[in-house]
């Protein structure tokens, strides 16, 4: 049981990570564009993000660090600056982004004013970090997010056209609109690899005080969570290109989306579809908000940590609090918290070198990694994705102006 | 390379500072090194906080560092207990100044319940 438990950590850092409301969002959407023909891309993107997490799992059990502390170490003063300013910017998006995606479900399941209904949100998760410790965190969002499974179900409820599903997976371009095409595949890599996932991670890591004896439940986490999450996001594109692709729907609020699973399952799909995606967000919520704090009390040298209590680590404490406020603050402003998620995701890419780079730099430190340093597997698999990575970062912010954003 | 040998500029410089208690206090943001030319340079003390990493990147840092209080903290290398992934010390972070911004925060946490013990 305490085995089974154990996998929290991987299943909330998948299910808020990578089934967070960008991947709700370029997942559904590119297969109401596409059908299949991306389905490719994502074992593609789990991969990646298992070989990263995998690799700052291990780091933080080995010697305690996360990966902010590794990015100040290895990557020079200046640009370890620049990576925490940028990572600090794209973290708060995406906060607003899933705070007001928690605000969307709650006005779907309860009716309540929009506005209101983001201070509650807001508030609501002030009080549950405050008084909730860091494993049953995990346990509440990751658990929770599960109730995304009837998306899996709809998914096969649907009856797919499975030969066409299997082709989707050899990679290709496609045809028609191959510039649209390529933005998607950006930000579908983008989503599935998106920073604050190894943030998170390699953070969360270090509040359950990994140590060298749980370095195969990192390894369980990271692939059983990441695959789950990987599942799901095949699940999405399959009810994306079914449900929507043939009626010319593009799925741009996220109870379109809710409606996916609702189509072939009834209300009880659709409520479960709901309050999935709530714990998803809700998830991702928990995720960046602590990204935002862990990385900037460890570019800081802070004491930092759920499990330090407020007490024990007062400014962490503070930077969540005022990241939290900052984030209603953006959403209340109105903007649509979907199109503020592209942006994000986009822009995060920029960030990923920056983040990866060190990680792998430090799991080949044999001076405090010792035996436990990157093996030719897993250092040839980061070399590949480190390739992958800076061709997405170089092409995002290109493609997105020559798509308008994916609107053409 | 020996094991008791390390390189200051990978294995400590911007590395965690961590007091006697194993709390995290600081990072080691530069090094004050003394000898002149023809002389074995010295590392003599730990700098530390944002009034010493500011103007390690440009007129951002500096800006980032006057955001972040301009606070200007001195360890003296006799108090490095040992460094492995982290710098110990060997006394707690108030008796060398440091950590002093979660300590005077920390009254103001301390009357919500909840906020551990």
């Amino acid at each position: 049981m305490s085995k089974v438990l154990g996998l929290a950590l991987g299943i909330l850092a998948a299910i808020g990570g990578f089934v967070d409301i960008g991947d709700l969002v370029f997942n559904t959407a590119a297969g109401a564009t596409f059908g299949y023909q991306l389905v490719w891309v994502i074992p593609v993107g789990v991969l990646g993000i298992i070989v990263y997490s995998e690799m700052c799992g291990r780091v933080a059990a080995v010697s305690g660090k996360a990966v902010f502390d590794a990015v100040r170490e290895r990557v020079g003063f200046k640009a370890a600056l620049g990576a925490l300013v940028s990572s600090e910017i794209v973290n708060l998006m995406t906060l607003a982004c899933e705070l007001g995606g928690v605000a969307i479900v709650l006005q779907l399941l309860a009716g309540l004013p929009y506005r209101w209904l983001i201070v509650i949100a807001a508030v609501a998760f002030m009080v549950i970090i405050w008084v909730t410790s860091f494993e049953w965190l995990e346990r509440l969002f990751g658990y929770g997010g599960l109730c995304m499974l009837v998306f899996a179900v709809a998914a096969v409820k649907l009856g797919p056209d499975w030969a066409k599903v299997g082709s989707g997976f050899v990679p290709h371009i496609a045809q028609n609109n191959s510039t649209l095409y390529l933005y998607f595949v950006i930000g579908l890599l983008g989503a599935a690899m998106t920073p604050y996932e190894v943030y998170f991670y390699s953070s969360g890591g270090v509040e359950e005080r990994w140590t060298p004896k749980d370095i195969r439940m990192n390894q369980a986490n990271a692939i059983v969570g990441y695959g789950l999450g990987g599942t799901l996001s095949v699940a999405l594109m399959i009810v994306g290109a079914t449900v929507f692709l043939g009626h010319g729907i593009s799925p741009e609020h996220l109870g379109t989306i809710a409606l996916g699973a609702g189509d072939p399952l009834g209300k009880v799909g659709l409520l479960l579809a709901l309050v999935g995606i709530l714990f998803a967000v809700g998830g991702a919520s928990i995720d960046t908000v602590f990204s935002g704090a862990y990385n900037l009390a460890q570019f800081c040298g802070w004491e930092w940590g759920r499990y330090r209590h407020p007490k024990g680590a007062p400014r962490f404490t503070l930077t969540w609090i005022v990241l939290l406020v900052l984030a209603a603050a953006i959403v209340m402003t109105g903007v649509d918290p979907v199109t503020l998620t592209e942006y994000a995701v986009i822009f995060s890419v920029v960030a990923l070198p920056l983040t990866y780079i060190p990680i792998l730099l430090v799991a080949n430190d044999r001076a405090y990694m010792g035996r436990y340093g990157n093996g030719r597997l897993a250092n040839a698999l980061g070399l590949v994705y480190l390739v992958v990575i800076m061709i997405v970062a170089v092409s995002a912010v290109p493609l997105m102006i020559l798509t308008n954003a994916g609107q053409n | 390379m020996t094991p008791r040998e390390f390189d200051i500029g990978l294995h400590v410089l911007d590395h965690q500072l961590l007091d006697r208690n194993g709390r995290r206090c600081g990072n080691v943001d530069d090094l004050a090194i003394e000898g002149g030319p023809g002389e074995t340079p010295e590392v003599v003390a730990i700098l530390v906080g944002p009034g010493h990493w500011g103007p390690r990147a440009g007129w951002v840092g500096r800006l980032a560092g006057w955001i972040g209080g301009g606070k200007k903290g001195r360890v003296d290398w006799s108090e490095v207990e040992k460094v492995d992934s982290a710098v110990h010390l060997r006394r707690e972070a108030p008796e060398l100044g440091l950590g002093s911004g979660d300590d005077r925060l920390r009254p103001y946490f301390e009357k919500i319940p909840g906020a551990g013990s």
